[in-house]
């Protein structure tokens, strides 16, 4: 038993101080000996031309790559998928057809003919041949009904064979994307559309304002912080969302000026400050958080601060990056100045723009 | 009466009248204000044509006043418009004198100069888009700006304006060239690229340089593999079909689980996709990414990258350092044990100098 333990313990030994080395070592070898590994000759100067990309309509399309491996191809495989990366399922572009596809015209490597078909899947075949051609070779297939969705692009996904039906190794690979481009209206939804209202008050959804489209904040102390607010809702089902920018210039009356917070600071009566934001303030008390359940639209970071207010022209105030329903905005404006500002009324006009987003 | 008294007369008058409006203007501020217009619109945000050079596309646009009781009046002006950042928000260029940009779609686009919509009503109003036929390929864009007039009282007047972009893409060959210069997790709301997380990411996220002289959207998927194998496959890389504008450094997001909705959107179905917080395990996720660009008739072009992220919360953090104190207290005490049991006596303790 004690021998035993020694020899135990002469393992632990050895092991308690080799412990950090090998640990150090399996690290490097995992890092060197996990390198992805790559070897695969790609089709290049690939492209897709559509004679016409209107959304469900039959034209043609050319096919054009080049040829990469200097070696005897009898088939040529073309899947039409959602996707482009190979080892993925295909999933049908939605109402595509290549079903009734005929090859009209082809260049390059040439002795071609449609061999399979079916509504996403084509097969060009030929007598086996050595490739020669170093230029990008051409097909044009006719009859080929687009697909009617002008949401996503679809992809053709290449490969050459030498087998006559595409079948065994494959040579080279590749993909090209299209795209159907102008419209059919899809009934079932809206187009897109982007509803934007603002005065002192508005309604949730916009069906009503109170068409006060101004705001008097009193008269200018340097003890005390003018208020005013004003209401603003959005909502748009475009994907790529909204941006709400906040335009205007300075507080002005004739050649005195009380320029905007560059960044978001706390009211300082007594000094000239011109501010706004769109959230719940405790200091002074004025304005209401956002209203509205859809999440993604919100108040930028700078402007969602409480007692916090800022005011650059041409910021961006409020944004959604993609669908939002409704969603109404309470902005707080406040106003201090100094007790040598010359006499005046100092006004300003701040123009909200609302646009979609690309 | 002479002319020259006549004139002294008018003069003076004029003079008390502007005296007067001046005073006004100063002593009630208030007073004079009104709104002169509706500011409730709803207009569509986006178009996109693919016209050829010596043709034209005519098309409408639709505005509606959501107000029941004012008119909605609208001047329209066409814009230049930019990026602002790396996000999809257009950066207008509302002087007057702005210059016009190389992309400028100006030039072709045509838009009624007013349109004066009744409550609760909408107009159809013509608009089109006119492609001469020596226009080189490209992508164009402007921006037609609507807007309700100004309020001319208060400290603070306000004023509403909308903005449909418009697109269009002269077919042909053109430059396409988008590089990679970010790609791994993303944080939505701080806008930001992180390597070490201790909250998941929602959103994977690439950043691309587009150097070309077209609008580009990628497509493609990302291929996320955990350090124990799992992968998941991210197929909507571009769900909401964003685009790099010319010039621009644009981060297309795509979410780590995308959550599809339909909603309803006045008297009407749309779809809603957005990123929820995906459940990921602790440790390190490798990411690589296929893209696939190119325009109708050119080159389908590729960008390919690889990174990672780790994911490590703080729970885990601290799970994970108490597991190796505990593992290193027990393995110190099972040591020394051994060592007490081989050599006799009790354990070596460090000895303390008085």
């Amino acid at each position: 038993m004690h021998h035993r333990l020694i020899r135990a313990h002469k393992l632990v030994h050895a092991l308690h101080y080799a412990g950090p080395e090998a640990l150090l070592s399996m690290v490097l070898a995992i890092m060197v000996f996990a390198s992805p590994a790559s070897a695969a000759m790609r089709f290049q100067e690939r492209s897709l031309y559509m004679l016409s990309t209107e959304p469900g309509v039959t034209t043609s399309y050319t096919v054009s790559f080049q040829y990469m491996s200097q070696l005897s191809v009898g088939s040529v495989d073309l899947l039409f998928c959602d996707d482009p990366i190979p080892y993925h399922p295909c999933a049908t572009p939605p109402g595509m057809s290549v079903a009734n596809a005929e090859l009209a015209e082809q260049a390059g490597e040439t002795g071609f003919s449609i061999t399979q078909k079916s509504a996403n899947h084509l097969v060009m075949s030929r007598p086996l041949q050595m490739v020669t051609a170093n230029a990008p070779s051409s097909y044009t297939f006719t009859n080929i009904k687009n697909p009617t969705n002008n949401d996503i692009s679809f992809s053709i996904r290449l490969r050459s064979h030498a087998s006559q039906n595409a079948t065994g190794p494959q040579i080279d690979f590749g993909s090209v994307k299209g795209q159907t481009q102008t419209g059919i209206t899809i009934q079932t939804q809206v187009p897109p559309m982007l509803i934007f209202c603002l005065a002192q008050e508005v309604a949730y959804n916009c069906t009503g304002t109170n068409d006060i489209y101004y705001s008097n904040m009193g008269e200018l102390s340097p003890n005390s912080t003018l208020t005013a607010r004003s209401q603003m809702a959005v909502g748009t089902n475009a994907s790529g969302g909204f941006a709400i920018t906040a335009n205007g210039g300075s507080v002005s009356a004739g050649t005195s000026v009380i320029d905007g917070s560059p960044v978001p600071i706390e009211s300082r009566p007594g000094t000239n400050q011109f501010g706004l934001n769109l959230v719940a303030n405790t200091s002074p008390v004025v304005g209401e958080n956002p209203e509205g359940e859809y999440a993604n639209a919100v108040a930028s970071p700078d402007y969602s601060i409480p007692d916090k207010y800022k005011f650059v022209d041409g910021d961006i105030v409020a944004f959604s990056p993609n669908v939002s329903l409704m969603k109404k905005y309470t902005v707080s404006y406040i106003l201090n100045s100094r007790a040598d500002l010359p006499p005046g009324v100092y006004s300003t006009t701040i123009n909200y723009i609302a646009t979609g987003r690309f | 009466m002479g002319k020259t008294e006549t004139m002294k007369r008018f003069k003076g008058s004029m003079l008390i009248a502007i005296a007067v409006m001046i005073f006004g203007a100063l002593v009630l501020p208030g007073a004079q204000a009104h709104a002169v217009s509706s500011a409730a619109l709803s207009i569509v945000p986006k178009k996109n044509y693919t016209i050829e050079p010596g043709k034209s596309v005519n098309d409408t646009l639709t505005i509606r006043n959501l107000d029941a009781e004012r008119d909605l009046e609208l001047s329209l002006r066409v814009v230049d418009f930019t990026f602002t950042d790396d996000g999809g928000t257009p950066k207008l260029m509302l002087d007057e004198d702005a210059p016009r940009t190389a992309w400028s779609l100006k030039p072709f686009l045509s838009v009624p100069k007013a349109v004066k919509v009744a409550p609760n009503g909408s107009e159809t109003v013509d608009m089109s888009v006119s492609i001469p036929s020596n226009q080189g390929a490209g992508s164009f864009y402007s921006a037609i700006v609507y807007s309700s007039g100004a309020s001319d009282g208060g400290n603070v007047g306000l004023s509403a304006s909308g903005v449909t972009l418009v697109f269009t893409t002269i077919p042909g060959e053109v430059n396409e060239d988008l590089q990679l210069r970010q790609f791994g997790a993303y944080h939505l709301n701080k806008r930001q690229y992180k390597y070490f997380n201790t909250s998941a990411p929602d959103a994977l996220a690439y950043t691309l340089k587009n150097n070309g002289n077209v609008t580009a959207a990628p497509v493609g998927t990302i291929t996320l593999k955990y350090m124990f194998g799992k992968e998941q496959d991210i197929n909507n890389v571009n769900p909401n079909q964003s685009l790099a504008l010319i010039g621009q450094e644009r981060t297309f997001t795509a979410c780590i689980k995308l959550k599809t909705q339909d909603v309803e959107f006045y008297d009407g179905r749309s779809r809603s996709t957005s990123c929820t917080t995906p459940t990921l395990w602790p440790g390190y996720y490798s990411l690589k990414m296929n893209l696939f660009y190119g325009q109708n008739g050119n080159r389908t072009q590729e960008v390919t990258g690889a990174g990672g992220f780790w994911y490590l919360p703080w729970w885990f953090i601290i799970a994970f350092i108490v597991a190796i104190a505990a593992v290193a207290y027990y393995s110190s005490k099972t040591y020394r044990a051994i060592q007490a049991k081989l050599y006799g006596g009790k354990p070596k303790r460090k000895s303390r100098r008085r």
